[in-house]
């Protein structure tokens, strides 16, 4: 057993709540449960683990750890899959990580009003296994589909691929169970309702628990949409000589006005170059190639066809070359499973080395995407340069706006980082990249992230700077709620709620 | 004892199909060796390969039948293959 912070009188009462096959203290345990799939600080691992892991089982045993955690002055960590790209799961205080991999139960299923209940700890794909006989699906369709769970998802506010048809994660929460810091039980959703989409009694107080990346607590329960099971699935891949036709057709397709519309994704000329060299869709595509835009469509069969063959007028006659039948479904079937892509990237002398993927993403308008472009890559091209251990494997920008996807995108460069090489100088100068990044992003009125969130060192500092006097109303909302700082503290810079209270000096 | 002989399941020699990649089995892309100095490529027996290409396949149609009934393509839509009108 690995010595750890805690106390033998913490590490029994946890016991004493959990079992003793519901607190874990070994190495692995607690090594693996901090890091996540971004490049990750490995150099710095050992300050980033926890000092012991529970695994409750009941909404009951999350508010006793947490109220446990209030009298000892204990972090809590809570952490669903851990594929989040933004460490809201990374302790960085140590204490308790509060894993909720065993609450995986499906309370009920009501095809009546038609949704679906269900503990934080299941994955999409698994829940909509069980919702296949019936007949419905949850839509939550994030890169990580086989291996995230409902509560990260509810943590990040997490963003899909379908977004533009379904909705996103916020869109799809009827209401939730939520463990305060204090350890009080709430449920919100739409004014007191269970299964309600739309409500007006009182504070609307649902978003405000979706996206706090753990600061305000541990969903137990979520009460989910349920949407019809699509009929039918269409994917069509455009290509173009040239990025700016991709970004104008992107905006022609975007705005086509089908309810049917799931997304609508532009790859620039960088993802084409890491494309043809890495992936067996595009090896052998023509040099005249030079950028792509995907459109996926989801419905009854009978609105998706007379759409699709709109579509397929508008992809043409704004200069799209339709790339076939192959390429267009297989690419998109991948599309739900990014994770499972083993990765390397190239030096630049073209040598392969392994590398994990960072994809720094922003929510930006449609109109100043090409300049964005231009300027991220001419940043990631200096740091490229200087220190050989990163790779640029191009930019995509994603309809973003759940319904109404033609004004703003979401948007990612993925960068390729060879993780062996980290030391302090290399992180460095990664942070320093990302804070480049970061600047162009609100110079041209975007957001930090559009899905990932935004507590990562890099993106945190500039936090203040984007929400302005909204971030005093964060601070607020924290020390209101977490009077004693022990949800994921040091999270999203929100010590310094607690500034001058005697425990920070 | 468990265990494989490459030589028994030999790939056959790979072809350049461009500067920076080689194939051994139809479309089944390799980075070239040329490349590959830092981080050595991995002798993988023929059915490995076979077997992991299958495999991707077979988790993409997996994945289609997870989220529609039917896959529409373009003789779906009275389309020619390139997408456009048969008339």
């Amino acid at each position: 057993m690995t010595t750890t912070a805690i106390s033998d009188a913490l590490y029994d009462e946890l016991v004493g709540i959990l079992g003793p096959d519901g607190v874990l203290v070994d190495k692995p345990a607690r090594w693996n449960r901090t890091r996540t799939p971004a490049p990750f600080p490995v150099h710095r691992w050992r300050e980033l683990v926890p000092d012991v892991v529970v695994l409750p089982r009941t909404t009951d045993q999350v508010a006793e750890i947490v109220r446990l955690a209030n009298r000892t002055r204990t972090p809590v960590v809570p952490r669903a899959a851990g594929t989040g790209l933004t460490d809201g799961a990374t302790p960085m205080r140590g204490g308790i990580l509060l894993d909720v991999k065993r609450m995986n139960q499906i309370r009920e299923i009501d095809l009546v009003d038609r949704t679906v209940t269900v503990q934080p700890g299941i994955n999409m794909l698994k829940l909509n296994e069980v919702l296949q006989p019936h007949g419905v699906m949850f839509p939550d369709d994030p890169a990580s589909y086989p291996c995230s769970m409902v509560g990260g998802r509810i943590g990040t506010s997490g963003w899909s691929l379908i977004g533009a048809r379904y909705g996103h994660t916020r869109d799809l929460v009827c209401s939730m169970e939520v463990v305060l810091p204090t350890g009080d039980v709430i449920r919100v959703g739409e004014g007191g309702g269970r299964k309600l989409r739309k409500a007006s009694t009182g504070y609307t107080l649902k978003p405000l628990f979706i996206g706090h990346e753990g600061t305000l607590g541990v969903v137990t329960e979520a009460t989910l949409e349920l949407v019809p099971r699509p009929q039918v699935e269409f994917a069509a891949f455009f290509g173009y000589h040239d990025y700016q036709t991709a970004w104008t057709s992107t905006g022609a397709l975007a705005k086509s006005g089908f309810a049917t519309l799931a997304g609508v994704v532009l790859f620039d000329e960088w993802k084409l170059a890491y494309l043809r060299r890495d992936d067996e869709a595009y090896i052998e595509q023509p040099d005249w190639l030079k950028s792509v835009v995907a459109v996926a469509m989801y419905g009854n069969e009978a609105e998706v066809v007379p759409a699709a063959r709109e579509i397929m007028r508008i992809g043409r006659e704004s200069g799209g070359t339709y790339l076939g039948d192959e390429v267009s479904q297989g690419d998109w079937a991948a599309r739900h499973d990014r994770y499972a892509i083993p990765l390397h990237g190239r030096l630049r002398s073209g040598e392969v080395v392994p590398m994990s993927w960072h994809c720094e993403d922003a929510a930006l308008n449609y109109s100043v995407l090409p300049q964005v472009r231009e300027e991220w890559h001419a940043i990631a091209d200096r740091y490229i340069r200087e220190y050989g251990i990163f790779d640029d494997w191009g930019m995509f920008a994603y309809t973003n706006g759940a319904y109404k996807p033609w004004g703003d995108y979401l948007v990612e460069i993925d960068i390729g980082i060879w993780e062996q090489k980290l030391d302090d100088t290399n992180w460095e100068a990664w942070l320093a990249c990302k804070r480049e990044i970061t600047e162009v992003t609100l110079k041209h009125g975007g957001s930090i992230s559009a899905c990932h969130g935004a507590s990562r060192e890099g993106d945190v500092e500039f936090v203040p700077t984007e929400l302005g006097g909204g971030f005093e109303v964060m601070k607020k909302v924290k020390r209101a709620l977490d009077p004693n700082n022990v949800m994921n503290p040091g999270k999203y810079l929100l010590d310094r709620a607690y500034q001058g209270d005697q425990e920070e000096d | 004892m468990f265990g494989f002989r490459l030589s028994a399941q030999r790939p056959p020699e790979p072809r350049r199909i461009k500067d920076d990649v080689v194939m051994r089995f139809d479309h089944v892309y390799e980075v070239s060796p040329d490349k590959m100095t830092v981080f050595r490529q991995q002798d993988l027996p023929a059915w490995d390969t076979e077997r992991i290409v299958g495999s991707r396949w077979d988790h993409l149609d997996w994945m289609h039948r997870h989220f529609a009934d039917k896959v529409l393509g373009m003789s779906d839509l009275g389309l020619r293959e390139d997408g456009t009108p048969a008339e």
